[in-house]
């Protein structure tokens, strides 16, 4: 239920950011480019999802195999979490993809468009670049919460969950939710993922968790419970802080 | 050039703390597990000093941006 829970969120947040881009291009531009520059970058990450999962899988043995993903999820987790911690403390502007939306429009208004018989490169190149980035971290973290013994579908489904349910807001909505509480549940990501990080980098460097899987709920609870120790620790000396500002 | 450094970013994160943090708090991990031995108290109490040493990465991370 974690693995779902974090792959669903994780994926849904970084699909919600390059829709943002995405729609940018689609309402500034032609909806033609930001869905041609879009859809190239989806087969970008296609293929190195092809590459990268099974290489790991049948090239690595199982322990080396839990240290890299461990390795590679406490790295996305722990920046999720430095992250959540700063801006819920106040040091560092919430998450807002509504913000990044109105940023893109402006920077691609400023760009002269070509004529209507020729190709948006620029417009391509944006919603390309907006997708793949984001595509890669999502491709690492799905890879590396599927590569565990009975992963696979818990992470596929959840990636998939978020995925219809990205693209069917992106359809109705036509621009980013505003009233999505992007920094709080990527708070709860960057829990995840650390907990998930901690917990198959132990099982790689040879720890047997006393409680087994349940062990991760434990190491969950001990993550929450130190950030919101930093989140006030660090908001005390922050005003903005106490005020619930965006800094 | 930008492009890359946006890719950085995202796979190792915005500080260079945290990649060596973690780099560092496996490695003392690792070398621990080394010095255990056929000892059974990593296998056991392992998870502990990991979960202590993963918190005492997070708090170094946070420690130059507070400032």
């Amino acid at each position: 239920m974690l693995t779902v829970l974090g792959a669903a969120l994780a994926v849904a947040l970084e699909l919600f950011e390059s829709l943002a881009i995405v729609l940018a291009v689609a309402l500034t531009r032609r909806t033609r480019d930001a869905v041609v520059g879009a859809l190239a970058a989806v087969v970008f990450c296609a293929a190195l999802a092809v590459v990268v999962g099974p290489l790991l899988i049948s090239r690595v043995a199982i322990e080396p195999l839990r240290l890299i993903v461990g390795t590679a999820l406490l790295l996305f987790g722990l920046e999720w979490l430095r992250k959540a911690i700063l801006r819920l403390a106040g040091l560092r502007a919430r998450s807002d993809s509504y913000l990044e939306f109105e940023q893109e429009r402006e920077t691609l208004r400023e760009l002269e468009a070509p004529p209507a018989d020729r190709t948006d490169w620029a417009a391509r190149t944006i919603a390309f670049k907006g997708v793949a980035l984001e595509g890669v971290e999502i491709i690492l973290i799905v890879t590396a919460l599927a590569a565990r013994p009975g992963g696979l579908t818990p992470a596929l489904i959840g990636a998939s969950v978020a995925l219809a349910l990205t693209v069917a807001l992106g359809l109705v909505l036509h621009r980013p939710a505003r009233r999505i509480p992007e920094t709080q549940l990527k708070y709860i990501v960057g829990l995840v993922l650390t907990s998930f990080g901690c917990f198959f980098a132990g099982e790689g460097l040879g720890i047997h968790w006393p409680l087994g899987d349940a062990a991760l709920l434990v190491l969950a609870g001990v993550f929450l419970l130190a950030s919101r120790l930093l989140v006030a620790t660090l908001g005390r000396a922050t005003p903005a802080a106490a005020q619930g500002g965006t800094a | 050039m930008n492009t890359l450094r946006e890719l950085r970013k995202l796979v190792l994160g915005e500080t260079w703390t945290l990649p060596l943090g973690v780099a560092g708090a496996l490695g003392i991990a690792a070398g621990l597990r080394a010095l255990a031995g056929s000892n059974d108290w990593w296998r056991d109490g392992g998870g502990v000093v990991l979960a202590l040493l993963v918190l005492v990465v997070l708090v170094l991370s946070l420690r130059s941006k507070a400032r």
